[in-house]
């Protein structure tokens, strides 16, 4: 039966899409494209992991972890911000590489690559429909889809969320029109790295508990970011949902299951490669 | 009075005595004789072996410099293109006798042929798309490095022998056989390599590939053709990168899937960045730095994650202080000490 690998496939790909969300609020505001995004869930996880196994109440430890990838990301936010607002795109998104193997470095310092499992309290609740679903695999794809309305509905009608959306069009002149652009990057710092914690605790529940695993599944996250063409929350979604759905039907045939670790990849190269494919010259001066 | 044009061509001979007996180039030519000569016996047997790791990874740096330095591409999958050419060598160096070097040959030709091929439709793609797809690349590559492994001597196309059957590694180059010979014939294919590179950067090529960074449309107006000389980078990138792959092969005569995997590509890029991309010597930091910075903290007792964060920091210290890296920064040193003493000559 194919049903409870499509199950499957949803809720990694739910997981995949909310990581682009974070990743996309981030990237729509500041222009840096967070490639230490996936360490920031990583570190949310692990941290988890230990205050669970130091026996502390599991909702605390897990809003402990979620606080710390936050904190972590709006530090990164308030030292790199003003140096980051200097630099082309694809500089912010070089010094962010450097986050990512900082982070990395000091959790196989802290804790080994060992295989750890994070056990959720809602993943021994489940009911069944043809396949057995848990209330941790409802929450992720709950979570998904409400985040992404939630987003896209603060973008578009709070005041923060216009100045945002300024924020992306043109930091100059909205810093002219009075936006307070350095509040509302370090916000959306924030926000990205609560989004990261969170995809991080429940990506590790639903998978592995590894922090190089975690850090590189920005890998996979970064390709549903580039199905939504780097601008939309619906697209990020969809591209998440996809991508999860056609890797865990691909890994459900035996010709095809060893690759199936590669569909993010390929998904995201043809999609950049479609989207180019009309490019012309761009006449802009190297800085 | 008509305007007479006084232009003298732009080309300098670069084969003049007197560019070619410049006091660095002798100290840069005694230096590598020395260490060839001299490198096994004073190094020992083991850090003989890492520096000659080391040699083999500051090829593909080169390779990674010469993309991001000259023409301003950030290409996150290099590792993976070590990995094809170290394919190629052993499946290659399997299947047939040919000698060593003609290996490598073939396995510089493929790998270059495949790095064109896989460039070709990203041709079109810069700045942040590439690296994603580069990135993208790879994991794909890791993939099927994975589920494909390395050439040990089996029967097939892929040459996998599985199960209990005896791993056969490939022979070493005649020329190489033991580990300070190895060291030796890596450091000679390294420094022809540096020097492809280098004629590259220093003649036409070099000179459109500036152009290019500096505005694609520019370019253009000057007559350059912008496709054919970013593909011949690719090509020329990729070729020596499959020549380091190779003689990875050659130094074990097996690969692990383990050591091609998306995370080594993005550490190797972090080196090259602190190194320094704009210069070959950046590229030899760079390759010290991937290879022998993990046994050097090994051996003074550091726990060997934490590279990850000296990295790290390295990186980001690169990027906001120091965009020249480390080779930058000794070359402005060495500027201000020639400084120093050519003030005191003068009067």
């Amino acid at each position: 039966m194919i049903l409870p690998f499509v199950v499957a496939g949803l809720v990694l790909g739910s997981l995949y899409a909310l990581g682009g969300v974070g990743m996309l609020v981030l990237y729509r505001t500041t222009g840096v494209l967070n490639f230490g995004y996936g360490a920031l869930g990583a570190v949310s996880a692990m941290l988890s992991w230990q205050f669970v196994e130091l026996r502390m109440q599991p909702l605390l430890a897990y809003a402990l972890g979620i606080v710390a990838a936050t904190a972590l990301s709006l530090i990164f936010g308030l030292l790199a911000g003003p140096f980051l607002a200097t630099v082309t795109i694809l500089t912010k998104a070089t010094a962010t590489l450097g986050l990512a193997l900082i982070l990395l470095g000091l959790m196989l310092f802290a804790w080994n690559d060992k295989a750890r499992t994070l056990r959720l309290p809602t993943d021994t609740i489940g009911f069944s429909i043809g396949t057995r679903i848990t209330v941790t695999q409802i929450i992720c794809l709950a979570l998904a889809t409400a985040i992404v309305v939630a987003t896209s509905l603060y973008l578009r009608h709070s005041p923060t969320g216009t100045a945002m959306r300024a924020l992306a069009s043109d930091r100059e002149l909205s810093s002219m029109l009075g936006v307070g652009v350095r509040r509302v990057e370090l916000l959306a710092w924030t926000v990205s790295g609560a989004i990261g914690g969170i995809t991080g605790i429940l990506l590790s529940s639903q998978t592995r508990l590894e922090p190089v695993f975690l850090t590189f599944i920005v890998i996979p996250i970064l390709a549903a970011v580039v199905v939504g063409r780097f601008r939309s929350l619906w697209g990020t979604l969809i591209g998440g949902l996809v991508i999860g759905v056609v890797q865990a039907v691909a890994s459900a045939f035996p010709s095809t299951s060893s690759f199936s670790n590669a569909t993010p990849f390929v998904v995201a190269t043809i999609v950049i490669l479609y989207l180019q494919r009309r490019k012309v010259v761009s006449i802009e001066v190297a800085r | 009075m008509t305007a007479e044009p006084r232009q003298r061509s732009s080309r300098v001979p670069v084969w003049s005595p007197g560019r070619l007996l410049s006091a660095r180039n002798i100290v840069l030519v005694v230096a590598l004789v020395a260490l060839l000569v001299f490198g096994p016996g004073l190094f020992g047997a083991y850090w003989t072996r890492i520096l000659t790791n080391c040699a083999i990874i500051s090829i593909a740096a080169a390779g990674i410099a010469l993309l991001y330095g000259r023409l301003g591409l950030v290409s996150l999958g290099q590792v993976s293109l070590i990995g094809v050419g170290g394919w190629i060598t052993l499946r290659v160096g399997h299947a047939t006798s040919l000698p060593f070097e003609l290996v490598l040959v073939i396995a510089a030709v493929g790998t270059g042929v495949i790095g064109v091929l896989v460039g070709l439709p990203a041709l079109r793609l810069s700045g942040l798309n590439l690296a994603i797809v580069t990135l993208m690349l790879a994991g794909a590559f890791e993939v099927i490095f994975t589920v494909t492994g390395f050439p040990n001597g089996g029967e097939g196309f892929l040459g996998r022998a599985t199960g209990g059957v005896l791993q056969q590694p490939l022979a070493r180059p005649a020329l190489g056989t033991t580990d300070p010979e190895y060291f030796r014939y890596v450091v000679v294919v390294t420094i022809i390599m540096f020097v492809i590179i280098g004629l590259h950067l220093a003649n036409r090529p070099g000179r459109a590939w500036a152009a290019m960074r500096q505005s694609e449309a520019g370019a253009l107006a000057a007559g350059i053709g912008t496709v054919r000389y970013r593909l011949w980078a690719l090509a020329v990138v990729s070729a020596t990168t499959g020549v380091a792959g190779g003689l990875l092969a050659g130094n074990a005569g097996l690969l692990d899937p383990i050591s091609f995997k998306a995370p080594a590509s993005i550490l190797l890029f972090a080196t090259v960045l602190i190194g320094g991309a704009y210069s070959l010597l950046g590229a030899v930091i760079a390759g010290f730095l991937s290879q022998g910075l993990p046994p050097l903290l090994d051996a003074l007792g550091v726990d060997g994650n934490l590279i990850f964060v000296i990295l790290g920091l390295g990186m980001i210290q690169a990027i906001t202080t120091a965009p020249r890296g480390i080779a930058g920064q000794l070359q402005g040193l060495a500027r201000r000490i020639r400084g120093l003493f050519g003030k005191k000559e003068r009067p």
